[in-house]
C-alpha cells in the first residue's frame, strides 16, 4: 500500500502550525519567566514535528506494514514508568512533609502546596493516562484485528500528551496553577490537551471503524467511554477566560457553588472515567488473556458498563455534602451513589469469577496475581466510595484523612495494581520478549506493593477517623474536647506509617522498574512462522 | 442460530464472540446481583419520596418530609447557641475587670477555654503561649499594651494594626533604610540599647547612642527606654524580645523597622469567647514565675 499525503496530513499539519504559533505567541509576550520557556517547549516541539512531517512528505511514498503499530506503545509504556516512579516519588516525599513539617524545605517550588499537583497529576495522569492509552493502542488493535488507523496521529497524541504533562508539572512548581483539584493546568496546557484529546479519539474511532471483527470487544467499551467522558470534563471544567497571552492566569467562567459542583461532576468522572472505566477496559482484555479463560459473563459486563456509564455522572455531588449545594442536588448525588454499588461489583464479580478454571495461576504467575488483588482493591473501594456518599456517613468521613485512605485503595490497589500486572504481559508482548526477567523480582514487588498499601490504607482509617471523631467530640458545656491541634499531634504516628507504606510501595515500583528494563534488554524471542492474524487492510 | 459451544471448565455455553482468542461465557446474571440492583434502586427511590430529589421545571421535588439542610443547621445552631449561653452564663456580663476577680472561674472553665485558645491563637502565640519570633510571649506579665483585663480585651477584640477600624496602631520606622540615621548611628544606639537591657556592648559607642536614642527612641519607649502603654512600645530594658536581642536582631529592627499584625477577633469570636480568652491570658501570666 503506497502512502500519499491525505486530508489527515493536511488537518495534523496545520494543527501542529496553530500549536507553533500559540508558542511563538507565549514565548513572544509572555512575562512570566516559566510561562516563556513553556513557550519555548511548546515551539520547539510543534516545530519539531512539522519537520518531521516535512521530511517524511518529501521522502517519497512510504509503505505501511502490514502489522500491528506497537512501537509507539513501548513509548507509552516507558513515559508510563518514568512518570509513575516521579509521582511516586513526590508522594512519599509528601507523605513524610506532612509527617515532618520542616521537610518543606523553605523553597518556594518544595512546599507541600506546589507539590502535591506534581504527585497527583503525574500518577494520574502521567502514569495512568500514558498506560491507559498505550494499552488501549494494544487492545484496539488485536480486538479489531485492524492497524491504527494513522500513521502521524499516534506520535502526535504520545509526544502531545506528555508535553502537557512536562508544562502541566513544571507548571506547578513554577505556581502556575488555576487551583482546580486535578484539573490544575492553565488555559494553554489546557488547550493542547485538547487538541491531543481530538486526535485521540479520532484515532480510537477510525481504527475501531475499520475493525474486521463483527462485534466491538467490552474493553473496547470502556476505554472508549474514558476517552469520550474525558473530552467532556477536560472541555466544560475548564471554560475560562485568560487574562492576556501574556499571562498564563485565567479566571473561571463558573462561580461559586456552580464552579464546586462542576469541579466535582469533573473529579469525581475522572475517578469514574479515568481510574475506573479506562482500567476495567484493561483487566477486560489483559485478565482473560493472561488466564486464557473466558470472561465470566457477557451479560455482566453490560450490566456493569452500562451502570457505570450512567450513574457516575450523576455522582460527583457527593464530594459536596452539607455544603451551599442545594439538597436536591446532594440527594441525587447520593442516591445514585448507592445505585452504582452493584453495577461496579458486576464488573468486581465478573473478574474475580474470569479466574474459575485457573486459579493455579494466581498462584505461578505474580502478574495474574497482580490482577486478581487489584480486582479486590476494586471491589472494597467502590464500595467504600459508596458507603461514604451516605450523607450521616460523609459527615464522619468528610475532610478527613479517611478520603486520602479511600483514593489511595483505589489508587495504589487497583489502578497500579492492574498496571503493573498488565505490564509484566504486555513488555514481553510488545518487545517480543520470552518473559520477564525474573518472576522472583516481581513477586517481590507485588509482596511490598501489597503491604506498602495495606499500611497506608489502614493508617489512614485510623487517622480519619480518629481526627473525625475528636472534631465532634464536646464536653458536657458544649465545648470542644479536643483543640485541632490536639487531632494533629494525635495524627503523627498515622503520617510516619503512611509515609513508611509510601516508601514499601516505591522500592516495590522501582524493583518493577528494573524487571521490565531488564527484560527489555534481554535477548528477543525466537521468531516462530505463527505470525499474529492481523486481517489484510482494506484500501482506504 | 447454530448450536453454541459450551466451556469444558464451567459447562456454560460460549456467546460465540472471539477477540484474539478472548470468548465470553453466556452466564446470566445471578440472582443475588439481580435483587441487589433492584434493592439499591428501592433505597434509592424511597430517598426520591421522603427527599428533595429531582429537579423539576422551576422548582425541584421537595420530598414528603418537607427536609431543608438549611432549616436544620439554622435550628441546631439556635439550640447550640441557648445551650451555649446557660453553660457560658458568667461570661455574658460585660463587666470584665469584676470577672478577672472571680477565683472560681478557672478551675470551672479553664479546660474549654484551652482548646478555644489552642483553636484561635496557638498558630503565633504556640501552644504553651509562650509565643515565637514575631509574636510575644503571652506567659511572662510583659505587656505592651497593660495588662489590664480591659486593655488585653481590646487587644483582642479590634487587633494591633489589623484591618478594624478601632484597632491599635503600632510602628516601629526603618531607621536606616529610610535614611533618618546615619549607619554609624544605629550601630551607636545599638550598642545604647544592648547596654540598657544589660547585655554586653561596645561602651565607648553607648554614650552617642544614648543621644541618638533621646532624639529618635524616647518618644515612644520612653526617656528610660522602658516602653509605654500608650504606643504600644515595648521595654528595652528588660530580657523579653518579640524579634530576638542579640546585637544582629536589634540592628535589624533598627534599620528595617518592625510593624507585627494580631488580627482583630470582633467578629469572628463572640463576645462571651473574647472575654474567656482575656481571662485565660491573665490566668496564664500569674501562674508564670515572673
Amino acid at each position: 500500500m503506497q502512502r500519499n499525503l491525505s486530508i489527515e496530513d493536511l488537518v495534523i499539519f496545520s494543527a501542529l502550525f496553530f500549536v507553533l504559533m500559540a508558542g511563538l505567541a507565549i514565548l513572544g509576550w509572555g512575562v512570566p519567566i516559566a510561562y516563556v520557556m513553556h513557550g519555548w517547549l511548546i515551539a520547539a516541539a510543534a516545530g519539531w514535528g512539522l519537520l518531521w512531517m516535512l521530511g517524511r512528505a518529501c521522502g517519497g511514498a512510504v509503505k505501511i506494514p502490514l502489522e500491528y503499530n506497537d512501537r509507539v506503545i513501548r513509548f507509552g509504556i516507558i513515559a508510563a514508568l518514568i512518570w509513575g516512579i516521579i509521582g511516586f516519588t513526590v508522594g512519599d516525599i509528601l507523605a513524610w512533609q506532612l509527617a515532618f513539617p520542616s521537610l518543606n524545605g523553605d523553597m518556594s517550588w518544595s512546599n507541600f502546596g506546589r507539590l502535591r499537583p506534581v504527585h497527583t497529576s503525574g500518577v494520574i495522569f502521567g502514569f495512568g493516562g500514558n498506560a491507559l492509552i498505550a494499552t488501549s493502542f494494544f487492545v484496539v488493535q488485536r480486538t479489531s484485528r485492524a492497524r491504527l488507523a494513522s500513521e502521524t496521529l499516534p506520535w502526535v497524541i504520545f509526544w502531545g500528551y506528555n508535553l502537557f504533562m512536562v508544562i502541566s508539572a513544571s507548571g506547578y512548581l513554577s505556581g502556575i496553577t488555576q487551583s482546580k483539584e486535578y484539573a490544575e493546568p492553565e488555559w494553554y496546557a489546557d488547550l493542547l490537551l485538547l487538541i491531543v484529546w481530538i486526535g485521540y479519539l479520532t484515532l480510537y474511532l477510525r481504527t475501531l471503524a475499520k475493525r474486521a471483527e463483527p462485534h466491538i470487544y467490552v474493553a473496547n467499551w470502556y476505554y472508549l467511554a474514558f476517552i469520550v467522558v474525558i473530552a467532556m470534563l477536560h472541555v466544560v471544567n475548564n471554560l475560562a477566560v485568560p487574562v492576556s497571552i501574556a499571562y498564563p492566569k485565567s479566571y473561571s467562567l463558573f462561580a461559586g457553588t456552580q464552579d464546586a459542583m462542576t469541579q466535582w461532576w469533573y473529579g469525581h468522572n475522572a475517578v469514574g472515567f479515568l481510574l475506573t472505566a479506562g482500567f476495567l477496559g484493561m483487566l477486560y482484555y489483559f485478565l482473560p488473556k493472561a488466564v486464557n479463560r473466558p470472561v465470566y459473563s457477557y451479560r455482566m459486563s453490560i450490566v456493569g458498563f452500562w451502570g457505570i456509564t450512567f450513574l457516575y455522572l450523576w455522582a460527583g455531588a457527593h464530594h459536596l455534602h452539607y455544603t451551599a449545594l442545594p439538597d436536591w442536588v446532594q440527594y441525587l448525588g447520593m442516591t445514585m451513589s448507592i445505585i452504582l454499588l452493584v453495577p461496579s461489583w458486576a464488573s468486581v464479580f465478573n473478574g474475580i469469577l474470569t479466574l474459575n478454571g485457573a486459579w493455579d495461576k494466581v498462584r505461578t504467575d505474580p502478574a495474574v496475581r497482580f490482577m486478581m488483588v487489584a480486582i479486590l482493591f476494586y471491589g472494597l473501594s467502590t464500595f467504600e466510595g459508596s458507603f461514604m456518599a451516605i450523607r450521616p456517613v460523609n459527615s464522619l468521613s468528610h475532610y478527613t484523612d479517611w478520603t486520602v485512605g479511600h483514593v489511595h485503595a483505589g489508587a495504589l490497589g487497583w489502578v497500579a495494581f492492574i498496571t503493573f500486572g498488565t505490564m509484566y504481559k504486555l513488555v514481553p508482548w510488545v518487545w517480543k520478549r520470552e518473559g520477564v526477567y525474573s518472576l522472583k523480582l516481581e513477586a517481590w514487588h507485588f509482596w511490598l506493593a501489597l503491604i506498602g498499601t495495606l499500611i497506608y490504607v489502614g493508617a489512614m482509617w485510623n487517622s480519619g477517623i480518629t481526627q473525625s471523631l475528636m472534631w465532634q467530640t464536646y464536653d458536657a458545656d458544649g465545648a470542644f474536647l479536643y483543640s485541632f491541634l490536639d487531632s494533629v499531634v494525635e495524627m503523627h504516628p498515622y503520617y510516619v506509617a503512611r509515609a513508611i507504606g509510601g516508601l514499601l510501595y516505591l522500592i516495590g515500583a522501582c524493583i518493577g522498574v528494573y524487571n521490565i528494563y531488564m527484560t527489555v534488554s534481554g535477548p528477543e524471542k525466537v521468531k516462530t512462522q505463527q505470525a499474529e492474524p492481523l486481517a489484510s487492510q482494506p484500501a482506504e | 442460530m447454530a448450536l453454541k459451544e459450551k466451556d469444558p471448565v464451567s459447562g456454560t455455553n460460549l456467546t460465540g464472540h472471539e477477540w484474539d482468542g478472548i470468548t465470553e461465557l453466556d452466564t446470566p446474571v445471578p440472582w443475588a446481583a439481580r435483587w441487589a440492583l433492584w434493592g439499591s434502586i428501592a433505597i434509592a427511590a424511597g430517598y426520591w419520596v421522603f427527599y428533595p430529589s429531582f429537579p423539576t421545571v422551576t422548582d425541584y421535588a421537595k420530598g414528603i418530609l418537607g427536609y431543608s439542610s438549611r432549616l436544620e443547621v439554622v435550628s441546631s445552631l439556635k439550640e447550640a447557641e441557648a445551650e451555649r449561653r446557660q453553660t457560658f452564663a458568667p461570661f455574658q456580663s460585660g463587666d470584665i475587670a469584676s470577672l478577672a476577680k472571680d477565683p472560681s472561674l478557672e478551675a470551672r472553665y479553664g479546660a474549654a477555654i484551652s482548646k478555644l485558645y489552642e483553636d484561635n491563637c496557638a498558630a503565633c502565640h504556640t501552644a504553651e503561649l509562650t509565643g515565637q519570633e514575631g509574636f510575644p510571649n503571652l506567659t511572662d506579665n510583659h505587656w505592651l499594651w497593660s495588662g489590664t483585663p480591659e486593655e488585653i480585651e481590646y487587644t483582642i477584640r479590634y487587633g494591633i494594626n489589623a484591618t478594624h477600624d478601632e484597632t491599635r496602631m503600632a510602628q516601629m520606622l526603618a531607621f536606616g533604610a529610610d535614611e533618618m540615621l546615619e549607619k554609624p548611628q544605629v550601630t551607636e544606639v545599638v550598642e545604647f540599647v544592648l547596654a540598657l537591657s544589660g547585655q554586653d556592648h561596645d561602651a565607648l559607642a553607648v554614650e552617642a547612642g544614648e543621644v541618638v536614642f533621646e532624639e529618635n527612641c524616647a518618644a515612644c519607649h520612653g526617656d528610660d527606654g522602658r516602653g509605654g502603654y500608650e504606643n504600644g512600645a515595648p521595654d528595652l530594658g528588660d530580657d523579653q524580645w518579640i524579634y530576638g536581642g542579640t546585637r544582629n536582631d536589634i540592628y535589624h529592627s533598627v534599620y528595617y523597622g518592625r510593624q507585627g499584625v494580631m488580627s482583630a477577633w470582633e467578629g469572628r469570636l463572640d463576645d462571651p469567647q473574647i472575654r474567656m480568652l482575656t481571662l485565660y491570658l491573665l490566668w496564664s501570666a500569674e501562674d508564670a514565675p515572673s
